[in-house]
């Protein structure tokens, strides 16, 4: 039997930065009903942010359902309580990796690739081109792009607020 | 004028039209585009990966361009919305600004909050204006009519302020109309792309964009246009995989960067404005632009 | 009158309230030692009888002619204590409180014994206080026997007629053309579905029949100046261009006029011509002119109303005409408007889709008067909808919107399901809410009745926003809680039951009469449980939604209440002055005009003497705020009950530390 116990988990929300408010939550179920990611999974950020309030959402960070947000922050334009479910799930999103369950592999693949390169992609991609010309960024002329100076000061410095490489 | 180019991560690394029209029109309408010196990830699409190096990320590289004096234009909506809530939440939260500037003075650089981000949305109606822009084009375009798709980012949250507005005209569509192409209103015109739902469920993603490509075609449009390179690359690079997901033949139509159709109104060769990069049969478009 | 001070301190345990932490007692004991206390005693209930009695007989058997009572906030009990006071032969005014329960007991739980030291040092401030009290006369004012009623709703013909049934003369005035408000505008009322016409109409008449009452309808509040008992009204009445003495009402005017505008009373939906009777049981029964459109003021053509009337009755060249009137008291009951969903949520498409239609809207659809006759028609194609959408909490309950919620929606929701129902009956109804409030009397049963119907289903869930396809057709999807199903709807009609604002009138009204307002706009009553029609300002009444989102029931109720409060305002006849007035030493003032200026009151003036000018206070204006008093640069003035030489002494003995 599942009781109100976990609130810890709320306590971790509300420490994450942001404007999550879910104990205003009246469930008016409005910005499920106009969710993208709803009409297309199960996610139902409703769900999310009663989970949330109740200490109950250890099962959606398991499941991973919290991550298919497709961060239209439509829910957060219009909750009438401030609730933004938005900011509860993405908080839920940090506390889920701080308790070490695993986002969706491409992510995983492109915060590391922040933390070796300081963008979210290794290196400029090879196109081809409806003319059946493979191009990429330098054969285009475009200028080098630039990284952050000091790689490893970077990583330093984001270690330091709790962002680290990922397994 | 001079402006920082903040390209993000998306642009440079696959969206090479978006920076190809981009370089090609700016400078003609008297904005010199400077690279920034040096550049990282926003952090929008890591935000459930670490909440804070989202708003240290955007003051990092405010800082960076305040440092060299110049303000920003940040062609991604993600990027833009990332620099513009930070800014938004370290002006709220003094704390936040104490704890961010610590961090940033290990590199020598702090944060006040005077460098302005702009979008190209914002740089070509608000700087430049619709009609130096009517007045700057020496092709005006065919009547033919585009759908504008602003993108969520453009749009939300609004208390913290954003380019376009869900009311009325955009200012997208204004500037559509600037270069001779006809605008017109579509159901569905601030909803999602899918994007961010890519790393979850790609199938998810796919069915979102062709919900919104489905509009497109109900409604007769010629083509679409938007300034995002995610949105982009889900509505113009997505179509074959959005006909295979749900079976809808329909599902085709011309997309392409405003940057793009400003440059062909301009007179600027199609490959210097990386036409040749579109993934949506453009080709249609093109030739009726062309005459 | 140097009379040797003889001060009575009487302390209360108020049960356990102060006694519980305040040792009481000691606090006597203190009290008795300090110089001219005479009597020091405590008692359980001081405010009760045989409390209070313990103080009258001590002040005639003791010669006390100085009172402190120590109890709880003499925002309670003050005028009990002035009261025992009168009966004891002693002015009420001679009487200082020592709040020793909301400034100590109450505060300091968990400190007895610091607590018990603060209730000494606030009874010797209230003795120090209480050695220089003077006693106060008021002046007893005459009440203008005659009452003021601002807006022609429900509400305020329901005070009206209170106030004239009882005696007394009523000004009625509505800035409409006709009284009515927007009851008039209802179909049928819930629960009982009562034809909404069939039961205000009746009123209406009573009210232009009445002898008491004076109708001024098409007229405006312009300016209100005074106090309770006796306020100057400045009214102007529009120009209707037609002599209502002349006019019969007959309505050939009306049919001959070859223009026409929207109508405002069918809310844009449907026109009216420019000579027009609002709607057919318009009270009074006069065409206005609506000046704005007329052809004849715009171009100086037509005349056609005038070339038809039998009676002679147009006059274009009526002039506004403006009326003074004086009052005793004012009720306030101006009503509501919708808020403006198109501007503020442009997401639900309201003004954008035509078949996108507020409540109210679709009761002028529904009604025989409006501009379908009752039909309900989709306004893009004028053909019955056979897939209605009812969307609830439409900007209420929103902290971006309207915070509050609009009491009567959930009702009036399922009520207009019933109107689809009952005159399409091939017709489904999806009715969108978050919570049921179905609170009044019959509305639960009422609920029940619509809730069993089949072709009406309820859905758990407040739709985000609503789309128009290609081809004009309306869809939205929402996310039914109850069944655990997201749910797209094709719905051809859309009724958005939208939140309630008080009636924009409103706004300026508030800043005439110096009416406060509330954090949500609605006029603010004195207290929310017990004084709900009384305002900071004496002799203004509230009542109807201008007070607060309510149904007609409590409407009628509210009203009665305020129309019984202007009548014992009235029936009494007189009213006291304010005992802590301002007051001037003209010999010290300087003329400066700070004290003029600051006053919220009006209440100051400056008058020639001696060559310059000096401030007069008029009394009877004056209700002892103080502000004047604290500003004088020079001294001049000072508060009766609170000058200089009664408040040093208190300060300084809370100043001395201990």
């Amino acid at each position: 039997m599942q009781t109100y116990a976990q609130t810890n988990i709320l306590d971790a929300v509300r420490k994450v930065i942001g404007d999550q408010r879910p104990e205003a939550c009246y469930q008016c179920m409005k910005c499920t009903s106009g969710c993208p990611a709803a009409k297309v999974s199960d996610y139902r950020p409703h769900m999310m942010v009663i989970l949330t309030k109740a200490g109950l959402a250890e099962e959606v960070m398991q499941s991973g359902i919290i991550w298919a947000c497709s961060m239209c922050l439509k829910c957060k334009e219009y909750c009438p309580q401030d609730v933004a479910p938005f900011d509860v799930v993405t908080a839920l999103k940090n506390v889920a990796i701080s308790r070490g369950y695993k986002p969706p592999e491409m992510l995983v693949g492109m915060a590391n690739n922040v933390l070796d390169y300081g963008y979210i992609i290794d290196k400029p991609m090879t196109i081809t081109t409806t003319e059946f010309e493979e191009v990429s960024r330098d054969t285009l002329g475009l200028p080098k792009l630039a990284h952050p100076k000091d790689m490893e000061k970077f990583r330093r410095i984001a270690s330091s607020f709790g962002y680290r490489r990922l397994s | 004028m001079k402006m920082y180019l903040y390209l993000g991560c998306t642009t440079p690394a696959k969206q090479y039209a978006y920076e190809l029209s981009l370089r090609a029109v700016f400078p003609r309408l008297g904005i010199e585009l400077v690279d920034m010196p040096d550049s990282n990830c926003c952090g929008t699409p890591l935000m459930g990966v670490n909440r804070f190096y989202n708003v240290y990320a955007p003051a990092r590289l405010m800082a960076i361009a305040e440092a060299g004096g110049l303000d920003i234009v940040a062609p991604c909506n993600g990027c833009h919305l990332a620099l513009s809530e930070a800014a938004f939440m370290l002006r709220e939260r003094r704390h936040l600004l104490e704890q961010v500037n610590s961090l940033l003075k290990e590199e020598g650089l702090k944060y006040t909050g005077k460098v302005k981000v702009y979008h190209p949305v914002e740089v070509l109606y608000g700087l430049v204006g619709v009609e130096k822009i009517s007045s700057a084009i020496s092709n005006k375009l065919p009547p033919l009519k585009f759908a504008c798709h602003p993108g969520c980012h453009l749009v939300r949250p609004s208390h913290i302020g954003r380019p376009e507005k869900r009311d009325g005209k955009l200012k997208l569509e204004a500037l559509t109309e600037a270069i001779g192409l006809q605008t017109r209103d579509h159901p569905e015109k601030y909803e999602c792309c899918g994007a961010a739902m890519i790393p979850y469920s790609t199938d998810a993603a796919i069915k979102t964009v062709a919900m919104r490509i489905k509009r497109f075609v109900e409604g007769g449009f010629d083509g679409v246009t938007t300034l995002c390179p995610y949105c982009f690359d889900m509505i113009d690079g997505k179509q074959d995989a959005a006909k295979t997901i749900t079976g809808d033949r329909s599902l085709s139509i011309p997309t392409f960067y405003y940057t793009q159709l400003l440059g062909l109104a301009m007179g600027i060769s199609e490959r210097e404005l990386g036409l040749n990069l579109n993934m949506s049969p453009v080709g249609s478009v093109l030739e009726k632009l062309r005459r | 009158m140097v009379e040797e001070p003889k001060v009575g301190v009487y302390v209360c345990h108020c049960g356990v309230n102060i006694a519980g932490v305040v040792n009481v007692k000691a606090v006597v004991e203190y009290a008795s030692t300090l110089p001219n206390v005479v009597v020091a005693k405590d008692y359980p209930f001081m405010c009760s009888d045989p409390g209070q009695n313990l103080i009258i007989e001590d002040i005639k058997t003791k010669g006390l002619n100085r009172i402190v009572v120590a109890s709880c906030s003499p925002r309670m009990h003050e005028p009990t204590f002035r009261k025992a006071l009168e009966r004891a032969g002693l002015n009420p005014y001679l009487l200082e409180m020592a709040n020793i329960r909301e400034h100590c007991s109450w505060v300091h739980e968990k400190q007895p014994q610091e607590a018990t030291e603060k209730a000494k040092e606030l009874v010797e401030a209230a003795v120090a206080k209480a050695r220089m009290l003077k006693p106060i006369e008021t002046v007893k004012m005459p009440v203008v026997k005659r009452a003021l009623v601002i807006g022609g709703g429900i509400a305020g013909i329901r005070a009206a007629l209170d106030i004239a049934n009882s005696g007394f003369e009523v000004y009625l005035v509505e800035k409409r053309p006709s009284i009515g408000g927007n009851m008039a505008r209802l179909d049928k009322t819930f629960p009982t579905l009562d034809c909404s016409q069939c039961i205000l109409t009746p009123l209406m008449v009573e009210v232009a029949q009445h002898p008491n009452i004076k109708l001024l309808t098409y007229s405006e509040v312009q300016s209100i100046d005074g106090s309770v008992g006796n306020f100057t009204v400045k009214i102007l009445k529009k120009p209707r261009y037609v002599n209502e003495d002349l006019c019969t009402g007959c309505g050939i005017c009306e049919q001959k006029c070859p223009y026409t505008v929207p109508s405002e009373f069918n809310l844009g939906l449907g026109k009216r011509k420019v000579i027009y009777f609002e709607f057919p049981q318009a009270v009074p029964l006069k065409p206005v002119i609506d000046r704005d459109n007329c052809v004849y003021f715009k171009r100086g053509t037509c005349r056609a109303c005038e070339r038809f009337c039998p009676a002679k009755a147009i006059d274009f060249n009526q002039q506004p005409k403006e009326i003074t009137i004086n009052v005793g008291a004012i009720v306030l009951a101006t009503g509501y408007g919708l808020y403006d969903v198109k501007t503020k949520m442009p997401e639900y498409r309201y003004g954008l889709s035509k078949n996108v239609i507020t409540g109210l809207e679709l009761e002028r659809l529904t009604s025989a008067t409006g501009p379908t006759k009752g039909a309900i028609l989709r306004p893009s194609d004028n053909r019955e909808p056979k897939n209605v959408a009812i969307i609830l909490c439409v900007g209420s309950r929103d902290e971006k919107h309207l915070d509050y919620c609009c009491r009567v929606g959930c009702v009036a929701g399922i009520k207009h399901a019933y109107y689809i129902v009952s005159h399409i009956p091939d017709a489904k109804v999806t009715i969108c809410y978050t919570d049921i409030r179905a609170f009044g009397k019959g509305y639960e049963d009422f609920y029940g009745r619509i809730r069993s119907l089949d072709n009406v289903q309820f859905i758990r869930g407040r739709p985000m926003e609503i789309f128009e396809d290609a081809n004009g057709s309306l869809y939205f999807d929402v996310f039914d809680q109850n069944t655990n199903r997201l749910i797209r709807l094709n719905p051809d009609l859309v009724v958005l039951e939208t939140g309630i604002v008080p009636d924009p009138s409103f706004e300026e009204l508030a800043k005439v009469l110096k009416c406060s307002r509330g954090p949500d706009g609605f006029a603010l009553e004195l207290h929310p449980k017990l004084r709900p029609t009384e305002t900071s300002v004496d002799g203004v009444f509230i009542a109807g939604v201008v007070q607060g989102p309510k149904d007609i029931p409590d409407t009628v109720a509210q009203a009665g209440a305020a129309a019984s409060s202007a009548i014992a305002l009235l029936a009494r006849g007189e009213v006291e002055s304010v005992p802590n007035v301002a007051s001037v030493n003209q010999d010290l003032c300087s003329g400066c005009g700070v004290c003029e200026v600051v006053c919220p009151y009006t209440a100051i003036v400056l008058e020639a003497r001696n060559g310059g000018r000096v401030a007069k206070v008029e009394a009877t204006k004056c209700k002892g705020c103080g502000a004047c008093a604290a500003a004088c640069p020079s001294g001049a003035m000072t508060q009766l009950g609170f000058e200089d030489k009664q408040l040093i002494p208190q300060i300084e003995v809370l100043a001395r530390g201990r």
